[in-house]
C-alpha cells in the first residue's frame, strides 16, 4: 500500500531517500513546511521540502490537508522551485540612478527605501493629496490585508487588474444575486456548462479540474462554449464553437427551450425570483400572478429560437435542442461557469454571465448539490482583527463618474485619465502587476510611466524584473509563494476553507531555534514580504502617530513597537475563523500554530442552499418588514434617511437587510435589494440602463455580421491561457517555459488560404491603432472567421544582459518621424551562462509577440470591462515586416479611448450617488463618500 | 511478488503537464530531456475536431530490451519489477536509447549517464507513490500491481480494456493506457505539420514522419487518416559518425586479416612482410582505432573498462568486446609468428583468426538486432551485408597496401574484392526493395530518398567507379579501394542515421 505523502507526524523531521543517489540508499532529512502556491488565483496548497542539511528548499509538493487542492497541483505548483532558485531574481532593494527605463540601478538598504517612500507618502497625506497615492495590484495574495492597510491610511487608493479580467462576468452575476461569482458544485453535477477553459485555466484550474473530472466520472455531461478547441473543449461531450460575442444568444435560446419544453423548476423560480417585479415592469398588461411568468418569458424571448440561435451563433440547431434537453433532464444539477473568456471579450460580455445564471435559476440549480452556489457562501473572508474605519474618500481616477456600475476600478483608463489632466500620482505602487505589458495600449502606459509630472514616483514591488518595473524608480523585491504571509480562501467547491501562506525558510529557521525580526532575514538575499513592509512603511509615513496611522500598525502586546505578523495572525486565527480555535485546542496547539503546521483549515458544515436558512429573531431585532417582505434595518444601505446614518463598514455586498419573508418565514435570502434573485434588475433601470434590466443579448464590437471578411477582417481572440503559464508571473520558471514558449496565431486552413497566408508564414494583424507581426499556425481547432493567439508570450527586455528570464526576448523601442512607437524583436531566447547550468541548455528561441500593445482600450460602457476581442485585419506580412514587430500610434489610441468613453451613461444615480451602495467594491468607503461631490457643486467629471 | 506498472488514463488526462514538471523537480531533470511528457494529437475537421492527450514514458517492459543491451547492467530489474538504473554503472554507450522502442531513455547532460523513469523507486521503497501520481490533478496516472489479479491494471490486461504502445515489439509493457486515442500511441499514425507545435518551438529534434516517409508509407496500419501531433518533446539521434566510423574501421581490420588468411591458405605463409607482419599491424591499427571510436563515443569514456569488470553477458556490446579482444590476441600472435617467420604457426592461426575476424565483422548485426527501437537494423540481411562489407574493406585496404609491398596473389584478392562489392550491392538492394513494416519502410525512405539521400547516392556512385579501377590493379586499384572505403563509410553513416530517423513516440 502506497501513500501520497509522509504522515503528518513526520513533517517536522522526515527522512527520505535521495533520488539522485538511488539505488544507493542515501537518507536525507527534511522538514515539510506547508505554504500556498502563488502561480494562479487558486492558491493551492504546497508542502515545501526543506533539506535540513543544505538548508534549502529541495522541492514543492502538494499539501494533502488542503481542502481545495487535496495534495494535487498543476504544473505551476512544483515549478515554484524555479522561482525560488531563479538566477535572475531581484535580491535587494534597487533604486533607479539613470533616466526612467535606462536600466541603471543601485542597491540600497531597506531603511533608505522605507524612509524615502514613507516620507513622500507622509507629505502627500499631510498636504491633503491622498488621491495621489495608489496601490495597483494584479493578483493579490491576501483577501483582507491591503483593505486594512488602505483603510488605515484613509485613502481610496486601491487599483486592481480586474477590468482586464473579470469585471464583466461579475456585473452579470451581481445583478442577479448580489454575489459576483458562481461557485459550481462540479463533482455532483448532472450538467457542467463551461464558457471558459476550466481544465487548463480559469478560477480555479486545479481544484476545479479535479472536480469536473469527478463529475464526468459520475455521469455528468460536459458542455463547453469556446471559439477555439481548448483542452477543456476537447474533454467536453459537446463543444460549441459559437461566434465570439453570441454566447448570450445561445444561452437565451437554451433558456427559452427549457421553458418551452416545460423542463424548468417552477417552484424554485416562484419562491426565489423577483418575478412580480419582472411582470409589473415588463408586462403591465398581465396580472402579476406566477402562472403568467412562463408565457411572459416565452413572449419576451420569442426571437431566441433554436433556428435563429443556430444562425447567429453559427452552430448546429439539433445540438442546441439536444443540449437543452440534457439540461432540462438534470434540474437542480446545472453547474455553470464563465470567467474572463466571453464575458471579458465582448461589449455586453457581462450579459453572458447574466444569461448563464438565468439557466441556473430556471433549472433550480442555485446552491443545490450539483448546482451552482454563490461564491460568497463558499469563500470565507475573515474579519481583520484590527479593523480601521473605512476611508471617507472617493478616487475619481479609479472610480470615474462615467462608470457607476463597473464592478472594479477602471484601471486600464488610468494613463488616459492622467493624460487628460484628471489628476496625477505622487506615489504609485505596482504589485504582481505589469501594466505596461499586460494592459491594452501599453505604449500609453510607457509614456505615462516615463513622465515624472504624471507619476511622481513609481515603486515596483516585484520578485523579478518586468517591463513595467524597468521604468520604475524603486524595484523592491517581494517574496514568491514560499517567502511571505497571506491568508486566502476561494470558492472551489461546496464548503469553506482558509489557507495560510507562510515564509518557509523563516518557519524552518524558527523551528531550528533561530529568531528573525523581519522575514527578509530568512529569505534569499533581502527579499521581503509585503505584509511586514506595509507595517514598517506605515510607521515611516506617520512616525509620531499624528496622522492616526501608526496606531493601526502598532503591537497590542507591546505598545510602542510595530505589530508583528505572529501577533496579527494569532489574533486573526483566534477570533475570526469559526471552528478553528476548537480544532486547534483539540490538538493541543494554538490556532496560529495549527495553521503553521497544516497550512489550511476547512470550516465545519456544508454551504448548500444558504439562502433558505432561517434568520433568528435576534437578528431581526430592530428591523422593519417592507411591503415586499424584506426585513430592513435602519442605518444600513437598505434603510436610511441620509448617508450619515450609515456608520462604519458597510457589508461587502448587499444593503445590510438581514432577511426576507418567504411564505411567512424569515429567510436569509440573497444580498440584493429585493433579497431575491433579480430577473428584473431595478438597479440597472435606475442607473441608466433600463433596456438591460433583464437578461439580454447585446451585439458586440466584434459581431460577425458587421465584419468585412472579404477585406480580410477577422475576429482576434488574443486572450487564452494555456495550462502551464500564468500571465507574466511564469516567465521565471524554466520548467514551465521549456514546455510552452510559443504562441502562433491559430487560423483555420480555409481562412489561411483565403487570406493568402502561407504555411508557417508571417502574418500582419492590424488593429485600429497599429499592427503586429506574428507567425501562423493552421488548425482545425478554430472557427473559420476567428484567429487566436495566447496572451502569455511576447515578453521582452531592453538590456541584453539584465532582466533575463526563460521567456523574454531582447527588444528595442523607438519612435518614428510620425511619432509612432515601434517595438522591434531583436532576438528570442538564447542559452547563457549563470549559476543555473540549465540557462546554458536553453534550446528554444521563440518568445512570441507582444500583442497587447496594439489594442486600444475598449471599456464596456456598463461594466467597464476591457473588451479584449479585437476586430482586426489579417493578411500576410508586408515588406520590411519582421517577426515580433509592433507598431502603435498612441494618439489614435487616445481617440479610441474618448470614443468608448462617450458611450457611457455617467452617474450620479438615484440619491445623487456615485454607485449603488449595495454593490460590492474593493476597499469599500464610508457611505458618505458615495455622495457625488459634483452634485454638491465641488467638481465634476469634466472639471 | 509485485510487478509494478502504471495505468495511464487518457480519458482523465487534461494535458496539464503537471506530471512532467513534478518529475523534473523530483529528479532534477535538466532542460532538454524528459523522463515523462504529455503528447497531444489532434484529429477531425472543424467543428468535429478533437484533441487527445497521452502520457509518454518508460513502459517498464516485461521483456526490456534496454536491460538486455545494457553492457554494464546499469539498467536492472528491481525486486518490485521496475526497470531501474544505477548511475554509477553507466558508461554512456547510449545503446539502451536505441534499444528502447519508446523514446524513454536519454543521456542526462549533467551526469553523462542514461536516465529514464524508474517509477520513483526511491519513493516506492519508502511507501510513497511516484511524484507524477501524487501531483496529477485528475488522477490520470495510477500505480498498479500486475501480480495482484484484483488490481485495476490486471483487470485492464485481462479484459482487453487497455492498450499498450508498440505491441509488435513484444516487449510486453507494464504501462497500460485507458481510453487512449490510437493515433496518440502509434508514433507513425500522427505527424507534426510544417507549421509546428501548439506552444513549443519545432526544431529538427522533434522527430516526426517526414513527407518523404509518408509518401513511401502513406496509409496507417489501421487504415485511418493521419492525425496531427501538436505537442511532443525533442529526441535527438544518439549514434552518428563515431558509430559509422567504427563500423568501417573494424571492417578494415577484420577484412585485412581475412585477405591475409586467404593468402596463407594459398601457401604464402612465409611472406614475412606482406603476410606475417604488415597485415596484423594494419589490422591492429584499425582495431585500435575501432577501440578509440568506441570509447570516444561513450559519454563516460573513463568507465570503458566496466565492459569487462561489470559486463552484462547478454549484451552484444560486451560479447563484441570479447570478440574484439580475442581478435586482438590473434593479431598479436600472428604478428609475433610473422616476425619469427614461423609460417607453420601462421597456418595454425588461420582458423582462430578467421573466426574472430568474422566475429568482429558480424557481431554488430547481433548488437543492432538488440536495438529493438530501430527496426531498420533488425533486417535479416544485416549479417551478410556486414560480412560483404568486411570483404570489401579488407580487399580495398589490401589494394592500397599493394602499393607499398608486394601482395602475392593480387588477382585472387581483386576477385575477392569484386565479389564482395557485388554481393554488398545486391544485398543492400534486396534489403531496401523488399516488403517491410511501416517503420522500416519509412527508415528506408529516409535512407534512399530522404535526409540520407546524399550519403546513399555517394555510395551508389562510388561502387561503379571503384569496380573497374579495382580490376585494373596497381595505382588505379588503390584509388578504387579508397573509393570503395569512402562509399562504405557514406553508406554506414546513412544507414546508422536512417535507422534512427523514425519517431518512436
Amino acid at each position: 500500500m502506497l501513500n501520497a505523502y509522509p504522515p503528518e507526524d513526520q513533517w517536522d523531521d522526515h527522512q527520505s531517500l535521495d533520488a539522485k543517489e538511488w539505488p544507493r540508499r542515501v537518507k536525507r532529512r527534511f522538514r515539510l513546511v506547508p505554504t500556498t502556491c502563488f502561480n494562479c488565483e487558486a492558491n493551492c496548497g504546497l508542502l515545501a521540502w526543506v533539506d535540513k542539511d543544505t538548508g534549502r528548499i529541495a522541492k514543492f509538493e502538494g499539501n494533502p490537508v488542503h481542502p481545495a487542492s487535496r495534495g494535487r497541483n498543476c504544473a505551476k505548483g512544483p515549478a515554484t522551485l524555479n522561482q525560488v532558485e531563479d538566477p535572475e531574481r531581484i535580491l535587494y532593494p534597487m533604486k533607479r540612478v539613470g533616466e526612467r527605463g535606462e536600466g541603471l540601478w543601485e542597491r540600497i538598504a531597506w531603511d533608505q527605501a522605507l524612509d524615502e517612500i514613507g516620507g513622500r507618502i507622509g507629505r502627500a497625506f499631510r498636504e491633503d493629496r491622498k488621491h495621489e497615492v495608489m496601490y495597483h495590484v494584479g493578483r493579490m495574495g491576501d483577501d483582507t490585508y491591503m483593505e486594512r492597510v488602505l483603510h488605515a491610511w484613509g485613502i481610496d487608493g486601491h487599483n486592481s487588474h480586474t477590468n482586464i479580467c473579470s469585471s464583466g462576468a461579475r456585473v452579470g452575476f451581481a445583478t442577479w444575486m448580489g454575489f459576483d461569482r458562481p461557485s459550481p458544485d462540479f463533482a455532483n453535477a448532472k450538467v457542467i456548462f463551461l464558457i471558459s477553459s476550466h481544465l487548463e485555466a480559469g478560477h480555479y484550474f486545479n481544484p476545479h479540474a479535479q472536480r469536473i473530472l469527478e463529475g464526468k466520472a459520475n455521469g455528468a455531461t460536459i458542455i463547453c462554449v469556446d471559439p477555439r478547441l481548448s483542452n477543456t473543449a476537447s474533454q467536453a461531450d459537446h463543444w460549441f464553437s459559437a461566434w465570439p460575442g453570441t454566447e448570450a444568444f445561445l444561452l437565451l435560446a437554451i433558456a427559452r427551450l427549457l421553458i418551452e419544453n416545460g423542463t424548468w423548476d417552477r417552484e424554485f423560480v416562484e419562491r426565489w425570483v423577483n418575478w412580480e417585479t419582472y411582470l409589473t415592469e415588463t408586462r403591465p398588461d398581465l396580472d402579476p400572478v406566477f402562472d403568467n411568468v412562463g408565457p411572459a418569458l416565452l413572449d419576451h424571448y420569442a426571437d431566441y429560437t433554436p433556428a435563429e440561435a443556430a444562425r447567429v451563433c453559427g452552430i448546429d440547431e439539433d445540438r442546441i435542442r439536444e443540449v437543452a434537453r440534457v439540461i432540462g433532464a438534470g434540474l437542480g444539477g446545472f453547474a455553470g461557469h464563465t470567467w474572463r473568456a466571453a464575458s471579458a471579450g465582448n461589449e455586453g460580455g457581462w450579459q453572458v454571465s447574466r444569461c448563464l445564471w438565468f439557466v441556473n435559476v430556471l433549472t433550480g440549480s442555485v446552491g443545490t448539490e450539483g448546482g451552482t452556489n454563490a461564491n460568497g457562501w463558499n469563500k470565507f473572508i475573515p474579519v481583520t482583527p484590527i479593523n480601521p474605519e473605512p476611508q471617507a474618500e472617493w478616487n475619481d481616477l479609479t472610480w470615474p463618474a462615467e462608470y457607476p456600475l463597473t464592478h472594479h476600478e477602471l484601471s486600464i483608463l488610468l494613463p488616459h485619465f492622467l493624460k487628460s489632466g484628471r489628476g496625477k500620482l505622487d506615489t504609485y505602487f505596482t504589485r504582481v502587476y505589469n501594466p505596461l505589458w499586460t494592459n491594452p495600449d501599453g505604449f500609453t502606459w510607457l509614456e505615462v510611466l516615463s513622465d515624472p509630472e504624471k507619476v511622481g514616483c513609481h515603486v515596483a514591488l516585484t520578485p523579478t524584473w518586468n517591463e513595467s518595473a524597468w521604468f520604475a524608480d524603486y524595484a523592491l523585491p517581494m517574496g514568491v509563494a514560499s517567502e511571505r504571509h497571506d491568508v486566502a480562501s476561494f470558492e472551489t467547491h461546496n464548503g469553506q476553507w482558509i489557507g495560510f501562506r507562510q515564509p518557509v525558510m523563516r518557519r524552518h529557521g524558527e523551528l531550528e531555534g533561530e529568531t528573525f525580526d523581519r522575514t527578509h532575514e530568512a529569505n534569499p538575499g533581502e527579499v521581503w514580504e509585503e505584509q511586514e513592509f506595509w507595517i514598517d512603511l506605515s510607521w515611516r509615513i506617520d512616525p509620531d502617530g499624528s496622522l492616526g496611522i501608526r496606531h493601526q500598525f502598532e503591537s497590542r502586546e507591546n505598545p510602542g513597537t510595530p505589530l508583528t505578523l505572529d501577533e496579527y495572525y494569532a489574533m486573526l486565527f483566534e477570533g475570526s475563523v469559526p471552528g478553528l480555535p476548537e480544532t486547534a485546542d483539540a490538538e493541543g496547539v494554538t490556532p496560529l500554530e495549527y495553521m503553521r503546521r497544516k497550512g489550511a483549515f476547512a470550516l465545519p458544515g456544508d454551504q448548500y442552499r444558504v439562502y433558505e436558512r432561517p434568520v433568528s429573531d435576534a437578528d431581526l431585532a430592530g428591523t422593519e418588514r417592507d411591503e415586499r417582505g424584506v426585513y430592513r434595518k435602519p442605518g444600513t444601505a437598505g434603510s436610511y434617511g441620509s448617508l450619515d446614518e450609515i456608520s462604519g463598514h458597510m457589508p461587502l455586498v448587499g444593503d445590510g437587510s438581514p432577511a426576507i419573508d418567504i411564505d411567512g418565514e424569515a429567510r436569509f435570502g440573497f444580498p440584493t435589494p429585493s433579497k431575491k434573485l433579480e430577473l428584473f434588475s431595478e438597479t440597472m433601470r435606475d442607473w441608466g440602463w433600463p433596456e438591460y434590466a433583464t437578461p439580454t443579448f447585446i451585439r458586440s464590437q466584434v459581431h460577425w455580421e458587421d465584419l468585412d471578411f472579404v477585406a480580410g477582417e477577422r475576429i482576434l481572440v488574443p486572450t487564452f491561457r494555456i495550462p502551464t503559464l500564468v500571465h507574466t508571473r511564469s516567465a521565471n520558471s524554466e520548467w514551465l517555459n521549456e514546455i510552452s514558449h510559443r504562441h502562433p496565431l491559430w487560423v483555420h486552413p480555409g481562412d489561411a488560404e483565403e487570406l493568402g497566408i502561407e504555411v508557417n508564414g508571417l502574418v500582419r494583424i492590424s488593429t485600429r491603432i497599429g499592427h503586429y507581426v506574428i507567425v501562423a499556425w493552421r488548425t482545425e481547432g478554430i472557427r473559420p472567421g476567428v484567429v487566436a493567439a495566447s496572451h502569455h508570450m511576447g515578453r521582452w527586455r531592453l538590456d541584453e544582459d539584465k532582466a533575463r528570464s526563460w521567456g523574454a526576448g531582447k527588444a528595442s523601442i523607438d519612435r518614428d518621424a510620425d511619432g509612432r512607437w515601434r517595438l522591434r524583436h531583436e532576438h528570442g531566447n538564447q542559452p547563457y551562462d549563470s549559476a543555473e547550468p540549465d540557462t546554458g541548455r536553453i534550446w528554444w528561441s521563440d518568445t512570441g509577440v507582444h500583442q497587447n500593445l496594439t489594442f486600444p482600450v475598449q471599456p464596456d460602457p456598463v461594466s467597464g470591462m476591457h473588451c479584449w476581442l479585437q476586430r482586426v485585419t489579417v493578411g500576410p506580412a508586408q515588406p520590411g515586416d519582421e517577426y515580433g514587430d509592433v507598431v502603435v500610434d498612441t494618439d489614435a489610441s487616445h481617440a479610441v479611448f474618448e470614443e468608448w468613453l462617450a458611450r457611457t451613461r455617467p452617474g450620479p444615480g438615484p440619491g445623487g450617488l456615485r454607485r449603488p451602495l449595495w454593490f460590492a467594491r474593493p476597499v469599500k468607503p464610508k457611505a458618505t463618500a458615495y455622495q457625488a461631490d459634483w452634485v454638491q457643486g465641488r467638481s465634476g467629471p469634466d472639471a | 511478488m509485485t510487478r509494478l506498472g502504471f495505468v495511464l488514463d487518457s480519458g482523465n488526462c487534461i494535458g496539464c503537464h503537471a506530471c512532467t514538471v513534478a518529475c523534473k523537480s523530483e529528479h532534477d531533470v535538466p532542460v532538454g530531456v524528459n523522463r515523462t511528457w504529455v503528447k497531444y494529437v489532434e484529429t477531425g475537421v472543424f467543428p468535429d475536431t478533437d484533441r487527445h492527450f497521452s502520457v509518454m514514458r518508460c513502459n517498464q517492459c516485461e521483456d526490456a530490451p534496454c536491460m538486455t543491451i545494457c553492457p554494464t547492467s546499469a539498467l536492472f530489474r528491481a525486486d518490485n519489477g521496475v526497470v531501474d538504473f544505477d548511475d554509477h554503472n553507466c558508461i554512456g554507450c547510449k545503446a539502451c536509447i536505441n534499444a528502447c522502442p519508446y523514446d524513454a531513455i536519454y543521456i542526462n547532460p549533467a551526469t553523462s549517464t542514461a536516465h529514464k523513469c524508474n517509477f520513483c523507486n526511491h519513493r516506492i521503497e519508502e511507501g510513497l507513490e511516484p511524484s507524477c501520481v501524487i501531483v496529477c490533478p485528475t488522477r490520470a496516472i495510477r500505480v498498479g500491481d500486475l501480480d495482484d489479479p484484483d488490481s485495476e491494471i490486471s483487470r485492464l490486461h485481462a479484459n482487453g480494456g487497455g492498450s499498450v504502445r508498440s505491441p509488435e515489439q513484444n516487449t510486453r509493457p507494464r504501462v497500460v493506457y485507458k481510453d487512449a486515442e490510437p493515433s496518440s500511441l502509434d508514433p507513425l499514425a500522427a505527424a507534426i505539420a510544417p507549421d509546428g507545435l501548439i506552444w513549443a518551438d519545432t526544431t529538427p529534434a522533434h522527430p516526426t514522419p517526414t513527407p518523404v516517409a509518408l509518401t513511401a508509407a502513406p496509409s496507417r496500419d489501421d487504415g485511418a487518416e493521419m492525425a496531427r501531433t501538436v505537442y511532443t518533446t525533442q529526441h535527438k539521434p544518439v549514434w552518428g559518425t563515431m558509430v559509422s566510423g567504427y563500423l568501417v574501421t573494424k571492417a578494415i581490420a577484420a577484412g585485412v586479416m581475412l585477405v591475409t588468411a586467404l593468402l596463407v591458405v594459398l601457401g604464402h605463409g612465409s611472406e614475412q612482410a606482406a603476410v606475417g607482419v604488415v597485415p596484423p599491424m594494419v589490422a591492429g591499427a584499425f582495431l585500435a582505432l575501432t577501440g578509440v571510436l568506441l570509447v570516444g563515443d561513450l559519454r563516460q569514456p573513463g568507465r570503458f573498462h566496466y565492459l569487462i569488470t561489470r559486463g552484462n553477458s547478454s549484451s552484444w556490446l560486451v560479447r563484441g568486446a570479447y570478440v574484439l579482444a580475442g581478435f586482438a590476441v590473434c593479431l598479436a600472435a600472428w604478428w609475433i609468428a610473422g616476425l619469427a617467420e614461423a609460417g607453420a604457426a601462421l597456418s595454425l592461426l588461420v582458423v582462430p583468426t578467421v573466426l574472430f575476424a568474422l566475429g568482429t565483422a558480424g557481431y554488430t548485426a547481433f548488437l543492432f538486432a538488440q536495438c529493438e527501437g530501430r527496426d531498420l537494423w533488425q533486417g535479416r540481411l544485416l549479417l551478410p551485408v556486414l560480412l560483404s562489407q568486411t570483404v570489401v574493406a579488407g580487399g580495398a585496404a589490401t589494394m592500397v597496401l599493394d602499393l607499398f609491398l608486394e601482395v602475392p596473389e593480387i588477382v585472387a584478392v581483386q576477385t575477392m574484392l569484386a565479389i564482395g562489392l557485388g554481393a554488398n550491392v545486391v544485398l543492400v538492394v534486396v534489403e531496401t526493395r523488399g516488403r517491410h513494416s511501416r517503420h522500416v519502410t519509412m527508415a528506408i525512405a529516409d535512407l534512399t530518398l530522404g535526409a540520407q539521400r546524399t550519403r546513399y547516392l555517394l555510395w551508389l556512385f562510388l561502387v561503379p567507379v571503384a569496380y573497374p579501377l579495382i580490376l585494373l590493379g596497381g595505382v588505379p586499384a588503390a584509388v578504387g579501394g579508397i573509393c570503395a572505403l569512402i562509399g562504405l563509410f557514406a553508406y554506414e553513416d546513412a544507414y546508422v542515421r536512417a535507422g534512427q530517423s523514425v519517431p518512436l513516440s
